[in-house]
């Protein structure tokens, strides 16, 4: 497998504040779906903007396909990666379709309007994520589950080989967070794209994504010595969203089981009912 | 809700609101406390020796006003419409980065220091209202860059906070003001239309028609800007670029148009709104229909300042604001189902 993405060294630090990452090294298999997991401010967040040009390091080096990012510049970026923040409410009340046909903005002609295969593009990605149902809907009409499919579509309807999504699924109840994990598996294993996603559900990334970046706490900390201890690791989910990994990063004990190709994992506090379980597997 | 926009609706709506325009115009420069008829004033009744006195008051002193209004009004609906767009906020309008207070401030200092040249044909007023409007913007867009390039809250605060600044200065200056000198002062700043020779109606004209052109073309761009700043970066839009380009020029014709009339208010509030209310947020669509809705408004709204206390005049923006509020709030109530407001 190639490398899509690869991340080198790469540190960042907001202003005159401490780093919020030291040196990751990552690179990003062609076609795969990729976690990336840790804690709050452990630079999650801060790393998937480095990885789509939206931040530039502070040291270190990122290359697309073998080629330095920001040598693409924003409009060639653009057409190779697509972004999909959390979810929200824009300022003014454009539709679902006006907001998916924003995807193809920078290709419109000097009339600025949309060619036709820019519409199809926008109707084939209402299609895969099932929004075309309310395409004349205003977003802040839909619910929040609705409006995450619309703001995946637009980024579907960019037409990259790369999405990159944060946190997806953070305010969706189950129904939704399952319906966006399979369509990212069905986009991701019908059309090859390579998906990295930000979340803080375990056993959803263990359930459908194959790698899975863990970044440590301590990722941010200059380290003295920084051969001996890794900030962040990367592997299969197998090998890397397991129990030890996790209390690492989390600082939290967890009961691990099995239901079949996949482990699952429950955080047990101190005061949880089952709190002796932590530490165990099943 | 709304159709999608295709470029034969946006062309046909263009059209019409045109033609609008131009029949609301010669009907107001038809309008005034003096009647004349539009036969006489073409000249037909007399021989085309000496032009009639209703010739006169059409041409030299009508027309002129009645273009000033709309180029006006078409500058500050459409600086309206850019500035909510990049601030995505529906509160904002022209005046929120500081142009209302520097310009304000600007002319204060020119009253005040009773200069008495002129510039092109330009009152130190104007000429001082122009340089303070996009000095001062100029000042709040570098501080709200210091303060965070993708926050508009920064941006905000520092034209709230600059504004009051430079309002106190205002009122400073007004405390020390000879009573003389105080008239026309109220009257600056509360925007009032005068009687422009040609010659400034041209280049204000030139100056104003070539940004609200120029800002067509932003249309695309400022629909996924005003979504989001990485939105529009992470599809492949020049953000930095575009916003600075967009802007400049807001920020250029509005000193334009306020250096002509002073601060007329609420235009580059409402007609956004009314406008977007209407037909939909898309950009390519919101701006060339606010700039003719916001010419329409201040040439009925002027013709108004003109008329109901004739043979005196009222300042425009008492008239922008008395009948502007009350319009859009119907609006507001009529259509808002329409619009979704973030919460």
């Amino acid at each position: 497998m190639t490398t899509v993405i690869q991340i080198e060294e790469v540190s960042f630090g907001y202003g005159s504040q401490r780093p919020v990452l030291s040196h990751i090294s990552v690179g990003v298999p062609r076609g795969v779906f990729l976690a990336v997991v840790g804690a709050n401010g452990v630079g999650k967040s801060t790393l998937l903007r480095i990885m789509s040009g939206l931040l530039r390091p502070r040291s270190g080096q990122v290359l697309l396909e073998g080629r330095e990012l920001y040598s693409y510049g924003i409009r060639g970026i653009a057409q190779r990666i697509a972004v999909v923040r959390q979810e929200f409410v824009p300022a003014f009340g454009f539709s679902v379709l006006e907001t998916v046909l924003m995807a193809r903005t920078p290709g419109y002609g000097p009339l600025g309007f949309e060619s036709k295969e820019d519409r199809a593009l926008a109707t084939k990605a209402l299609e895969m994520t099932d929004t075309a149902r309310f395409a004349s809907r205003p977003l802040g009409a839909l619910s929040a589950g609705e409006r995450q499919r619309v703001f995946i579509a637009r980024a579907l309807a960019q037409n990259t080989p790369i999405l990159l999504l944060d946190e997806p699924t953070s305010f969706l109840d189950l129904k939704h967070q399952v319906a966006i994990y399979d369509l990212l598996k069905s986009t991701q294993q019908q059309a090859g794209t390579t998906i990295v996603a930000v979340t803080h559900d375990l056993n959803l990334a263990a359930q459908y994504c194959d790698e899975a970046l863990l970044l440590y706490p301590s990722a941010g900390e200059p380290k003295a010595d920084a051969g001996l201890a890794a900030n962040h690791r990367l592997g299969s989910v197998s090998e890397v969203l397991t129990p030890p990994e996790i209390q690492r990063a989390f600082g939290v004990q967890v009961f691990s089981g099995r239901i079949g190709r996949a482990r699952f994992v429950m955080p047990l506090g101190a005061r949880a009912k089952d709190a002796d379980f932590s530490g165990r597997s099943g | 809700m709304h159709p999608p926009l295709t470029s034969r609706i946006l062309l046909v709506r263009t059209a019409v609101a045109a033609m609008l325009l131009v029949a609301v115009m010669l009907a107001c420069a038809l309008i005034g406390p003096q009647d004349i008829s539009l036969k006489s004033a073409l000249g037909m009744t007399q021989s085309n020796a000496a032009p009639t006195p209703d010739h006169e008051i059409l041409v030299r002193v009508r027309i002129p006003r009645v273009l000033l209004a709309a180029m006006v009004g078409a500058a500050l609906a459409a600086s309206g419409v850019v500035f909510q767009a990049l601030l995505r906020n529906p509160l904002a309008d022209p005046y929120i980065l500081g142009v209302s207070s520097g310009a304000g401030l600007g002319a204060m200092i020119a009253v005040v220091g009773g200069l008495s040249w002129t510039l092109w044909g330009r009152s130190p007023i104007a000429v001082f209202a122009f340089a303070g409007a996009l000095g001062t913007v100029w000042l709040v867009w570098g501080i709200g860059r210091i303060t965070g390039r993708y926050q508009v809250t920064g941006l905000l605060l520092a034209g709230v906070v600059v504004n009051a600044f430079f309002s106190a200065m205002i009122m400073f200056l007004v405390s020390i003001a000879k009573s003389h000198q105080l008239y026309a002062t109220l009257f600056w700043l509360m925007g009032n239309m005068t009687e422009e020779d040609f010659f400034v109606l041209w280049v204000g004209g030139g100056c104003i028609t070539a940004g609200i052109i120029a800002l067509f073309f932003l249309g695309p761009q400022l629909n996924i800007i005003s979504v989001g700043h990485e939105d529009a970066q992470s599809i492949g839009v020049p953000v930095a670029r575009i916003e600075l380009a967009a802007f400049a020029v807001s920020a250029f014709i509005t000193a334009v148009a306020v250096s002509l009339s002073g601060l007329v208010g609420f235009v580059g509030l409402i007609v956004p709104h009314a406008v977007r209310l209407l037909f939909g947020p898309d950009h390519r669509q919101l701006l060339p229909l606010s700039s003719l809705a916001g010419a329409m408004f201040l040439v009925i709204a002027d013709t108004v300042a003109r008329m109901v206390v004739a043979p005196a005049q009222l300042p425009v923006g008492v008239v922008t604001a008395m009948i502007g509020g009350p319009f859009f709030l119907l609006l507001l109530i009529r259509y808002s189902k329409r619009v979704y407001w973030p919460t």
